[in-house]
């Protein structure tokens, strides 16, 4: 029998907040954290938009030596790993440092250090190459770095999936704890994509929005939708065994219900117009969870703002949910923290297990005009008080990469 | 439920020493050297201008032109080695496309494609970066691709965890079956990292050889005193696993049985190993004990065996606290030494050298093991190819980060 895995601990750097309590009273308020680029010289695009953590500095989260050796997106991992940590009141017991492990996921992986690293290449030679530059690219990096901060000697690696990594990551975290493989898990996914090469990249596949006015840039599920805007963060979740979080008298915030992972096994980029992808991947996350559709209250969606993205996934809702699909709450909180990439499905679940712990659904803001390709409850503009026994959030990724994740209140039963 | 046996139904390959699996474990046994100068980039003013390349490889022999151009080589490496072990089952992806996942870890991802853009954001501009920039070179783009190709609509995802990435992704599809979320999984790993960022980066983090670049044939020695550093390598390495029953139904070739993972993280060092192996030793164990099978029982180590002088002394120390005394008549051997470092490649391809292993009753040995070094003083198999009686075989692999990661393999038998 697989064990029942629950969370006690919460993370999230944002670009609506550096933290879990600010991140959600911006949430429930609806304000957008999207706004100009200024991690770097943007300005010879027409609309530099993106969202950015503000005022993050890495020497509050780490020393000044590692802080030169290691990515920004790395920072945020650990800064979130941080709040998480403490937030749990997780101690490492010297006695089995192995029933703890990290599993952190990320699109992109570390870049900043390497465009510069690139020009010391071409322009001094290799010989001048930075020793720490294996270091600050390999994606899983955090995953050691938080392991060591903590002496946590249980599995450990990094898993990516594109825009769904932080999905993926948080399912197989907890599927290590359900198997007995570990007590605890810190799982999460993190990125900082606001590098001038990536930005060019994301750019020239026509997939960024435009928009006047940032904060009305992203749009999910409304008629004027025209594509999605970058973020970055990171989101961390402390999941535990019942047993083991009882027995030290962790406070529960709620139990992780399942997960799956799939593929559209269709192409690099666009999404199979069909849903086929994302509905495998809900039903499988259904499945794992023992739950039909009807005991769904809420959906975090993956909401992009593209317009294919979020007519598939309107789609793909209305597939496996059946009629039930009208009644169940669905929004996309990348209408104000855009699209994180790899760290977004760890956002999401983080506003997940909060929106069951509070009985609260986050608002998709900018929603002004129906489409009628995308006819579900997208909780327009405000917030929703309501009781969120499950809530599921959904990722979709480039290279046809989907996942699910099922959260259910926490009642101590 | 009854927690499935996993079988392995299919190898694929793709190495310095051969393209395509059986050419590679030819290679092996006969100890043929796979490291030569490198000729996919300018060397010239590397600190170390050898490597191991997949020689041979021609990409559009696997794929279409156009497909092809719009993936990076750590991709089409993969696609090639996923493609030879799905011949090798048989297994009919698209009958059941929902049961059948596909898992394929990489270290590095695209890094030549990402050296190539920055040289076009550097010259021309940002506006002239390709929109397949970001497919190309993100790390799950093997997983994603090989999805695409087979028609795998299972669950997807790649492991990261630097050189243990490939044996990560195994033991995690292993764990997908045996929870009863799929009935056949494509998983392994790959890696294109002959690139000049990533040789002049593992060069600069001390890692690599560069005291042999005019004598390539002996530069890669794993466990030889006079090691100074693994030589950096491509490849990429892929298995069929399958739950024994749907392998038995469907009357597909059984190689082996997989029956242990273990992962641990040291908490130690970004780049270098714990002290003692302590890390190394407890991944053997978890693994062992998930096979349900004493160390003794353990006919045969692949070995991470890299060539750097701190890998192999803690390795062999980890081996020690694991065996204990029995840990002298165990048969080692790393393919590293022919093969190089493939990074995340390195251990799928090893436990697709292992299976091989099984299958024939037969190991490789360790080239260029001349000089013995007191640290490392176990059976390493310097003479050659050996036949061995395996009914269990161990395969590590220690990653960057403080990654450990143990798979175990069985003989197969009803």
């Amino acid at each position: 029998m697989p064990r029942e895995v629950v969370v006690t601990g919460l993370g999230m750097i944002s670009p609506v907040g550096k933290n879990v309590a600010d991140g959600w009273d911006s949430l429930v308020a609806g304000r957008s954290g999207i706004g100009t680029v200024t991690r770097f010289d943007a300005s010879d695009y027409e609309h530099p938009i993106a969202g950015e953590v503000d005022d993050f500095d890495p020497a509050d989260y780490v020393d000044a030596k590692l802080r030169r050796r290691i990515d920004i997106s790395t920072a945020f991992a650990i800064a979130s790993a941080q709040e998480a940590v403490a937030d749990a009141g997780l101690e490492v017991n010297a006695e089995r440092p192995g029933a703890v492990g990290v599993l952190l996921g990320t699109g992109i992986g570390g870049g900043h250090l390497m465009v510069e690293q690139q020009r010391i290449l071409d322009e001094k030679g290799p010989r001048r190459v930075s020793p720490f530059l294996i270091t600050s690219m390999l994606p899983d990096t955090a995953t050691g770095l938080v392991a060591i901060a903590l002496g946590a000697r249980g599995p450990n690696f990094a898993v990516t999936a594109a825009c769904a990594t932080g999905g993926a990551a948080v399912g197989e975290a907890a599927e290590t704890i359900a198997r007995g493989e570990a007590e605890v898990m810190i799982a999460g996914g993190f990125e900082a994509p606001l590098q001038p090469i990536f930005y060019a990249g994301f750019n020239a596949m026509k997939a960024l929005a435009v928009h006047e006015d940032p904060t009305q840039a992203v749009r999910p599920f409304d008629q004027d939708r025209n594509g999605f805007i970058l973020g970055e963060g990171s989101g961390t979740l402390i999941l535990e065994s019942r047993e083991h979080a009882e027995a030290r008298g962790a406070e529960i915030y709620a139990r992780w219900e399942g997960a799956a992972t799939s593929n559209d096994a269709f192409d690099m980029v666009a999404a199979a117009e069909d849903g086929r992808g994302i509905n495998e991947a809900m039903k499988r996350a259904l499945d794992r969870a023992d739950l039909t559709p009807a005991r769904i209250d809420y959906i975090n969606a993956h909401g992009t703002g593209t317009p294919l993205n979020d007519r598939v996934e309107t789609r793909a809702i209305r597939d496996v949910f059946g009629e039930e699909a009208d009644n169940v709450m669905v929004s996309s909180t990348k209408s104000m923290h855009g699209h994180m990439m790899g760290a977004s499905g760890a956002v999401e679940a983080v506003i997940c297990v909060l929106a069951c712990k509070h009985g609260i659904a986050p608002p998709t803001i900018n929603y002004t005009t129906p489409d009628p390709d995308c006819d579900l409850d997208y909780v327009p503009n405000v917030a929703r008080e309501a009781s969120i026994e499950y809530a599921m959030s959904t990722s979709v990724g480039l290279g046809g990469h989907n996942s699910a994740l099922i959260f259910g209140r926490w009642g101590g039963d | 439920m009854d927690t499935p046996r996993v079988v392995v139904t299919g190898v694929g390959m793709m190495t310095p020493v051969g393209v395509g699996r059986d050419a590679s474990w030819l290679s092996l046994l006969e100890g043929k050297n796979g490291i030569a100068p490198i000729t996919l980039v300018e060397a010239e003013d590397l600190p170390s201008t050898i490597a191991g390349e997949v020689t041979d490889f021609v990409a559009t022999d696997f794929l279409n032109r156009k497909d092809a151009r719009r993936m990076d080589r750590f991709v089409h490496l993969a696609v090639a080695a996923s493609d030879e072990a799905l011949e090798q089952s048989g297994l009919d992806v698209h009958a059941e496309a929902e049961e059948i996942g596909c898992m394929i870890g990489s270290g590095i991802g695209g890094i030549g494609t990402l050296e190539d853009q920055f040289h076009v954001f550097f010259d021309k501009g940002a506006s002239r970066v390709s929109p397949f920039l970001v497919p190309m070179f993100i790390s799950d783009m093997a997983a994603g691709q090989v999805s695409i190709r087979t028609g795998a609509r299972g669950p997807n995802v790649n492991t990261v965890s630097a050189c243990a990435s490939g044996a990560d992704a195994i033991g995690t599809a292993f764990e997908v079956l045996r929870r009863g979320d799929a009935q056949a999984m494509i998983t392994g790993g790959t890696d294109a990292g002959v690139t000049r960022m990533s040789v002049a980066a593992f060069a600069a983090s001390r890692a690599l050889s560069t005291g042999r670049n005019d004598d390539p044939e002996h530069a890669s020695r794993p466990f030889d005193l006079e090691r100074d550093g693994f030589i950096l390598a491509e490849g990429a390495g892929t298995l069929i696993l399958e739950t024994l029953e749907h392998a038995q139904e469907r009357g597909a070739p059984i190689l082996a049985e997989m029956v242990g993972y273990g992962a641990s993280a040291d908490a130690f060092h970004v780049t270098q190993p714990s002290e003692n192996g302590e890390g190394a030793a407890r991944a053997m164990r978890v693994a062992l004990e998930k096979a349900d099978i004493n160390a003794s029982d353990v006919g045969y180590i692949n070995a991470h065996g890299t060539s750097t002088p701190l890998n192999d002394k803690f390795e062999t120390m980890s081996v020690k606290t694991v065996f204990g005394e029995a840990a002298g008549a165990i048969p080692i051997s790393s393919s590293k030494s022919m093969i190089g470092h493939t990074l995340g490649a390195g251990g799928a391809i090893e436990a697709g050298v292992t299976i091989m292993s099984i299958l024939d009753q037969r190991i490789h040995g360790t080239r260029n093991l001349i000089v013995p070094d007191p640290d490392c003083d176990l059976d390493y198999v310097p003479e050659g190819a050996r036949d061995v009686p395996i009914e269990y075989a161990v395969s590590n692999s220690l990653g960057f980060g403080g990654h450990n990661s143990s798979l175990i393999f069985k003989r197969f038998s009803e």
